[in-house]
């Protein structure tokens, strides 16, 4: 069954149009949410939540539609905003408490798992302290534990590892591979950061210009590109794109002489060496490697050249 | 399960109805209010008028007070007058009550930015406000109507003669022109809470909302010669408004009255206005223009 479906969904805000025909099935367990800033990741969430109300197409989650059934979509969903949002003035327990309450748990219960969800992603000792007090990879968890406390089937994290140091990112990341491990609970994911999304789903949607620009699977992404070729080279790099696509190559150039090509079954490395003396390039370093999310990214965002130099990594 | 065991585990047991995430916010709200100790002492202090015209009650109503304290004095009179001064002290001091309350309620929430993260729940805009009206409605009974109704019993209870009876227009006077009042002074006290991010500030502009127009008006009524200014001018009209409700003498000169219709629609279209504010303000998420 799909988690989410989208179906021609346009976003309008402000006479702009934000979303723009999204159409796709999204079957995950653990789906990511990948794009350049601005390219309509929080607007899809907010959608999704029933903030925004579509001004085409429909989004269904759990076959819900987002705007008839919001109060139902609300109630299985768990959800991690961008930015700080919480009520400073409380402790972390009451605050995780008032929202399970707010999501339908009676007191006593969402009392106990207030503490559950306080403990599970880390929080524990720090439970009785304001707020306001913690730091900001602590805010970021009571963030998740508040959307974790009620027990949703889909947890909605919008950018979860924004500000966070390396240790409390690595923190994060592990706690997320755990729920999905565990299973009982989808997550969707937006992130600008690549490994973020790359080390935690299963399954990717990019965005660009609020349009989709690649639906995919990872794994099987990963699977179906085995021979991943990455090349530094000083010469005519285009050129030698092109003798490689007329040899049935998948093949981009960078900036400063890098490529990146998949080669057919039936060609070798060696091949590089004869058709770059060919041509006049150099090879100076030649890496092979199975595919990344950064590679998906990028044939997702070469469509558009110039929105491919923004995207570094 | 015990909280020493870090595993994620799915809630399985009964929901409480979606009615009831109001009370929830309503709970909460009322929580945040009464966890502040000046909270504690404007109550406490809003409370003693009462205590003191309980004693006037007391007084009026038992003969040997009335021979050995007011010394036969017929100044003290328990009639529409009297609660007429009950239910103006007492809604002036909800006025400092919400200015007080109101901010407490809404700006933690919006300081924060936990309208997202509130609103993504199964609870509505108009749920959120709603469960904050009543938590702050709530309070405001406490020293109005309640306190009032009760005066009144304790009189209708401690008089010689027959009173209560042909004084419940009293009673109502003083139930309907408190829930005017308060029901006002909520939706003014969140609308403007949730437009002004810091809470003295937000106390300031709740007193200045109804004090400064009155000031307004009162030099609008001074310069023009009307009487239209006192729309501006929330004291007067309320009190005329409750005057009339209670059956008391009014205070106010014939030719400078307002009709009851014009001031109960400047109430409501204030009303209006807050609704709107609040509606533009209660939003998950910022509203994005051009």
């Amino acid at each position: 069954m799909s988690i989410i479906e989208l179906d021609g969904l346009q976003v309008r805000l402000g006479g702009r149009i934000v979303l723009d025909g999204l159409k796709g099935d999204l079957h995950g367990n653990a789906i990511g949410l990948l794009g350049p800033n601005g390219a309509g990741k929080s607007t899809l969430i907010n959608t999704l939540l029933g903030f925004h109300t579509p001004s085409r197409g429909t989004a269904r989650v759990f076959g819900l539609d987002t705007q008839r059934d919001r109060a139902r979509i609300r109630q299985r969903v768990g959800y991690m905003p961008e930015n700080d949002s919480f009520i400073g003035n409380m402790t972390g327990v009451r605050f995780v408490r008032y929202m399970a309450e707010i999501s339908g748990l009676p007191a006593a219960e969402a009392l106990e798992r207030a503490h559950e969800a306080l403990f599970y992603v880390g929080l524990g000792e720090v439970r009785y302290r304001k707020i306001s007090t913690y730091s900001l990879g602590m805010k970021q968890l009571i963030k998740l534990a508040q959307a974790l406390a009620h027990g949703p089937q889909l947890l909605i994290l919008d950018e979860p590892t924004n500000g966070l140091d390396p240790m409390a990112r690595q923190r994060m990341i592990h706690t997320l591979q755990e729920i999905r491990k565990e299973g009982s609970i989808r997550l969707l994911i937006s992130s600008h950061l690549l490994p973020d999304i790359d080390e935690t789903c299963d399954e990717v949607l990019i965005l660009k210009d609020g349009r989709i620009a690649a639906l995919s699977n990872i794994e099987e992404e990963r699977r179906s590109h085995q021979n991943f070729i990455e090349l530094e080279t000083a010469g005519p790099a285009d050129e030698f794109c092109d003798t490689l696509r007329a040899l049935g190559c998948e093949c981009a150039s960078f900036a400063g002489g890098r490529i990146k090509l998949v080669m057919p079954g039936s060609m070798e490395p060696h091949n590089l060496y004869v058709m770059a003396s060919q041509k006049g390039l150099q090879i100076r370093r030649i890496h092979r490697r199975r595919d990344s999310l950064e590679d998906i990214f990028m044939r997702a965002m070469e469509l558009d050249p110039e929105r491919s130099e923004l995207v570094r990594l | 399960m015990s909280v020493y065991k870090r595993e994620y585990r799915a809630y399985t047991g009964t929901l409480t109805p979606l009615w009831a995430r109001v009370g929830v916010v309503s709970r909460y709200a009322l929580g945040e209010a009464w966890s502040s100790r000046i909270t504690v002492g404007l109550f406490t202090i809003s409370m003693l008028p009462v205590i003191i015209y309980l004693t006037g009650i007391f007084l009026a109503n038992n003969a040997l007070a009335r021979v050995l304290v007011l010394r036969g004095n017929p100044l003290l009179e328990i009639n529409a007058a009297y609660f007429m001064k009950v239910l103006s002290t007492q809604c002036w001091l909800a006025l400092v009550l919400t200015a007080w309350i109101a901010p407490r309620l809404v700006s933690f929430d919006l300081t924060d930015n936990a309208l997202p993260i509130l609103l993504s729940r199964p609870l509505s805009r108009f749920g959120y406000v709603f469960g904050k009206f009543i938590a702050l409605f709530s309070c405001l009974s406490l020293v109005t109507w309640i306190p009032a109704l009760l005066l009144f019993a304790y009189q209708g209870y401690s008089s010689s003669t027959p009173w209560l009876g042909s004084n419940l227009r009293i009673a109502s006077g003083l139930f309907l022109g408190s829930l005017l009042w308060i029901t006002f002074l909520a939706i003014l006290g969140l609308a403007l809470s949730s437009w002004v991010k810091w809470r003295a500030v937000a106390t300031g502009v709740i007193f200045a909302a109804v004090l400064v127009p009155a000031g307004v008006g009162g030099i609008v009524t001074a310069i023009l010669r009307t009487r239209w200014g006192f729309l501006l001018n929330l004291p007067v009209m309320m009190t005329q408004l409750w005057q009339s409700f209670l059956g008391a003498p009014q205070s106010m000169p014939e030719r400078l009255r307002l009709p009851s219709a014009a001031i109960v629609i400047a109430l409501a279209a204030v009303c209006l206005i807050c609704v709107a504010m609040l509606n533009a303000r209660i939003r998950a998420r910022e509203v994005v223009r051009g």
